[in-house]
């Protein structure tokens, strides 16, 4: 079974257009929403079909909600994270360029669900044709009545915004994002209080991927046990992998979460390029931990991936060649993560600068047989002590790079 | 009320209360840098992650609310593990100017990493350069290298100036606090966050490079500024009157008092200490005759000239010029001796000019007893000099801010024509050559007693600095005046301390038997 829910109108002239959209049944799963089902029973579906995160955290969907309290005094938000800032992460801009109205769809039966009437899209500032498209999607469906005062005769009322980053990593972390939406400067907030009870403007919110709420309007079309049933019990539905590198046909391939990673690479991207060979790859954008080429015989969900002491992060696959040098590879991670922390708290602002100096010196030649283990310790001082993942998610691929591959970067020392 | 473990032991707390807080409370310090009490928890500087069963991560100190039977453990290998990875971080890009630096002795860094840190350096890269020795304001210079981001500056001047001077620019390991581009932090308060830098990043310009902060002794008093009565610590050279040391005094930092001033002081009254070492009065001086006198003489004497005045039905030719720099057992003592005893009516105070208020701490007043005075019942309307002078044959002036009212020339005029003339100060005057005997006496710092702030807080302090002169306390000059006097030696005998004298007045006023503390 090869089930398109996100992807499958990437194809369809127009599709972005709302008449398209309407064309190929869409806007059923809001009218059915908002016409047939209470915000509890949506809640209790959402929640079956284990639709899981698709940021990067894995952190259920209806959990997320669920956590919002009700009868509080005060407005609700809804944040759609559209910052897609791992590197390596394209799957966000597909589904926003050539099927915004899933998306905006979603949005409304999730608005619909947790009792939302004010709505974001943060969208990463480098995107600005996509946000240009999404402003347009809104309109449409602003004057078709999807959006608006009384949507559908229902009585429920939704606005949605369209809002640019200015291109900070760090603002794709939630609460960073919120303080970027409210004009701050992004830095990421103390937790708790978390986001569900004091979020946007200290109000209650909820921020989810643009991915993951795109699922959310086939699950209410075709119920939680179908949406399991495409992705496993426990992590429901698909996802669309990103498969950059050197392979013959790099691109996005929308396929049932615990698909085997090996299958992803060598049959529907096609495999290597010619004369290349496997060394390596990064399954879940670049904070992920690194996997050997021995490794990848492995099942592309968040479980398994864990198991294998890795993660299925925003599914990003980085596939890396025996030409490329692992040096460059740690060069490169390092210095993204010592450009792009926030600063705020002391193990990443000064640890990741750390690590990206010694690399460097490591890379030009200069490099001292301690340095490893000093980065592996530097790494292990950040890892789990900071105040948010943007901390893990540097340390983590560097200890599994230098781990996996001492030998390599040892070479590189001329002592 | 929750129990919690805290290293073995066990802890009482209220429910809300953060494990910082409860550690503090079990006697048990958690190092940090960013997190002070008047501010919500920032948790940026990890250095007060700390170990609670069941939980995989390190969890903050400083944010962790107690959970009924939560066991924390702040000193297991992962922890101090945890504090030496954070030290080393703040260090790495740290100048360690330490011989250099007016921190040295009160910086944390200092003093965690003799605590946690004593590792082997394995930094070998090369330092980040920052800003040094930058101008923040009249009384602040910064050192960008020595800075951890514990963004308390940030913090105070949003939060308790509202001035915002201050913000972060950059961002990653190029992140600094500084100024906004083309302003100065020039605000009453600006001394406090030199003194809430945890670090030397935050230096004061006044006390730059004076001394180290190891020579200093420490003494706490009220600070007689203005009415408002902030509760401060006098930082002093403890041989100053025996080794020639450019200064007594140093500096002056706030000490907490929830009631009154929180953390903070202001400005004013911090650099305003200069006065406890400039323009003293060191001895006795006697303008008319040649003789020399001793303090020991003084009560007797002027008992037998006031004696004189009461039994011939004169006491209406004595007058007193008071000023609310005097403590509450003063000006009751004066009330007991001048207005119960001997009926004068001629009773005025003359005090420093008012200045202008701030919505935090400082207040209209420039004295620091004004509701004392008024709570023991003295009229505090404006001095009218001519009924001050007019008949009076001995004129006992307490302060020097006669000085203030009438022209040199007015004021001599008027004090040749009184038979006695004695002015009790603390510092020299225009007014020393006017009258016949200047007495010397100590100032708030160097004496005991209470103050009545502006919100009717009673606050009792003791000596923060020795007196090296031969001065004597007002209370004591009065207390030996009152049995010299004869007329009720008992009740003036009880008085061994100015304890002794609140407790009284908590006796006779009302509002001192509420007040006392």
């Amino acid at each position: 079974m090869n089930e398109k829910i996100l992807s499958k109108l990437f194809d369809v002239e127009q599709a972005h257009k709302i008449d398209v959209y309407l064309e190929k049944k869409g806007y059923q799963a809001v009218r059915k929403a908002v016409e047939k089902m209470t915000p509890e029973l949506i809640l209790e579906e959402v929640k079956n079909a284990s639709l899981r995160g698709r940021g990067g955290a894995g952190f259920p969907a209806g959990v997320k909600w669920g956590f919002v309290p009700k009868g509080v005094d005060k407005p609700k938000y809804l944040c759609v994270n559209a910052d897609e800032g791992e590197p390596g992460t394209f799957k966000d801009k597909y589904i926003m360029s050539y099927n915004p109205h899933l998306l905006i769809e979603g949005i409304i039966i999730t608005s619909y669900c947790v009792g939302i009437h004010k709505a974001y899209i943060y969208i990463r500032g480098e995107y600005e044709n996509i946000a240009l498209r999404l402003e347009e999607a809104i309109a449409e469906a602003e004057d078709k009545g999807y959006l608006g005062k009384n949507i559908l005769n229902s009585g429920f009322d939704l606005d949605l915004f369209v809002h640019r980053g200015a291109g900070a990593y760090v603002c794709g972390e939630e609460t960073a994002l919120l303080e970027s939406l409210e004009g701050k400067r992004g830095n990421p907030r103390l937790k708790p209080p978390f986001p569900a009870s004091i979020g946007l403007f200290n109000c209650p919110t909820v921020i989810n991927n643009v991915e993951t709420l795109s699922n959310v309007p086939s699950i209410i079309l075709n119920g939680a046990d179908w949406f399991c049933q495409v992705g496993l019990p426990k992590d429901g539905g698909t996802r669309i992998f990103g498969v950059s590198g050197m392979v013959k046909k790099p691109g996005v391939y929308e396929l049932p979460i615990g698909s085997s990673l090996k299958e992803i690479i060598f049959d529907h991207a096609g495999g290597m390029k010619e004369g290349k060979e496997l060394k390596a790859v990064i399954p879940g954008g670049m904070s992920a931990p690194v996997l050997t080429a021995d490794e990848i015989d492995i099942k592309m969900d968040f479980d398994s991936l864990v198991e294998a002491k890795s993660m299925l992060g925003s599914a990003a696959i980085i596939v890396i060649d025996t030409d490329t040098s692992m040096i460059d590879v740690l060069r490169l991670v390092t210095k993204f993560y010592a450009h792009e922390s926030c600063g705020q708290c002391t193990p990443c602002r000064i640890g990741n600068n750390w690590i990206r100096k010694t690399v460097n010196r490591i890379a030009s030649g200069e490099g001292r047989k301690e340095d490893l283990d000093n980065i592996i310790r530097l790494a292990n001082n950040i890892l789990g002590k900071t105040l948010c993942p943007l901390g893990d998610a540097a340390a983590m691929p560097i200890i599994s790079i230098v781990q996996k591959f001492r030998q390599e970067l040892e070479s590189y020392m001329r002592n | 009320m929750v129990k919690i473990i805290i290293d073995d032991k066990p802890v009482e707390v209220e429910e809300g209360t953060t494990v910082f807080n409860a550690a503090k409370d079990a006697g048990i310090a958690i190092p940090h840098f960013c997190y002070h009490p008047a501010f919500a928890p920032e948790g940026t500087c990890r250095m007060c992650l700390v170990e609670i069963e069941g939980i995989p991560k390190l969890e903050l100190a400083c944010s962790t609310i107690v959970r009924e039977g939560m066991k924390v453990f702040t000193q297991s290998d992962r922890v101090v593990e945890a504090r030496r990875g954070v030290l080393e971080f703040l260090l790495a890009d740290h100048p360690l100017d330490c011989p250099i630096c007016d921190q040295a002795g009160d910086c944390k860094l200092q003093d965690y990493y003799e605590e946690y840190g004593l590792y082997d350096s394995h930094f070998s890269e090369v330092k980040e350069k920052r800003g040094k020795k930058s101008k923040l304001g009249p009384h602040l210079i910064h050192d960008q290298e020595r800075c951890v981001l514990c963004r308390r500056c940030v913090r105070f001047l949003q939060e308790v100036t509202k001035t915002q001077e201050m913000g972060v620019f950059e961002r990653g390991v190029h992140a600094e606090v500084n100024i906004h581009e083309g302003i100065l932090i020039d605000n009453n308060y600006s001394g406090n966050l030199a003194e809430i830098c945890p670090v030397g990043a935050i230096t004061d310009t006044d006390f730059r490079f004076k001394t180290r902060s190891w020579f200093l002794g420490k003494g706490t008093s009220i600070c007689p500024h203005c009415s408002r009565g902030c509760n401060i610590t006098i930082e002093y050279n403890a041989f100053f009157h025996r080794f020639p040391v450019p200064q007594r005094v140093y500096r002056i930092k706030s000490l907490y008092n929830p009631n009154v001033n929180g953390y903070w002081i202001c400005d004013l009254g911090r650099y305003g200490y200069r006065y406890l070492d400039d323009d003293r009065l060191d001895e006795i001086r006697v303008n008319s005759g040649n003789d020399k006198l001793a303090w020991q003489a003084v009560a007797p004497l002027l008992a037998e000239k006031l004696n004189r005045l009461r039994y011939m039905n004169r006491a209406s030719r004595i007058a007193l010029v008071l000023n609310t720099w005097l403590t509450n057992e003063e000006l009751f003592l004066v009330k007991k001796i001048f207005g119960d005893d001997l009926k004068t009516n001629k009773i005025v105070f003359a005090d420093p000019p008012q200045g202008k208020a701030d919505d935090l701490l400082l207040t209209e007043d420039r004295s620091p007893n004004r509701k004392g005075a008024e709570a023991i019942g003295f009229d505090l309307n404006p001095l009218d000099l001519d009924v001050l002078f007019e008949k009076t044959d001995i004129l006992l002036i307490f302060g020097s801010y006669l000085k203030d009212k009438a022209n040199p020339a007015e004021l001599k005029t008027h004090l040749d024509k009184i038979e006695t003339t004695i002015l009790l100060s603390s510092h020299k005057s225009e007014l020393d050559a006017l009258v016949d005997v200047v007495l010397p006496v100590p100032t708030i710092a160097e004496k005991s007693g209470s103050l009545t702030n502006c919100e009717g807080v009673v606050q009792t302090f003791s000596p923060a600095l020795e007196d090296h002169r031969n001065s004597c306390p007002e209370w004591q000059f009065l207390v030996d005046l009152g049995k010299e006097l004869g007329s009720n030696f008992k009740y003036y005998s009880q008085f061994t301390s100015t304890q002794a004298i609140l407790k009284e007045m908590g006796k006779e006023i009302v509002f001192f038997e509420m007040n006392n503390d």
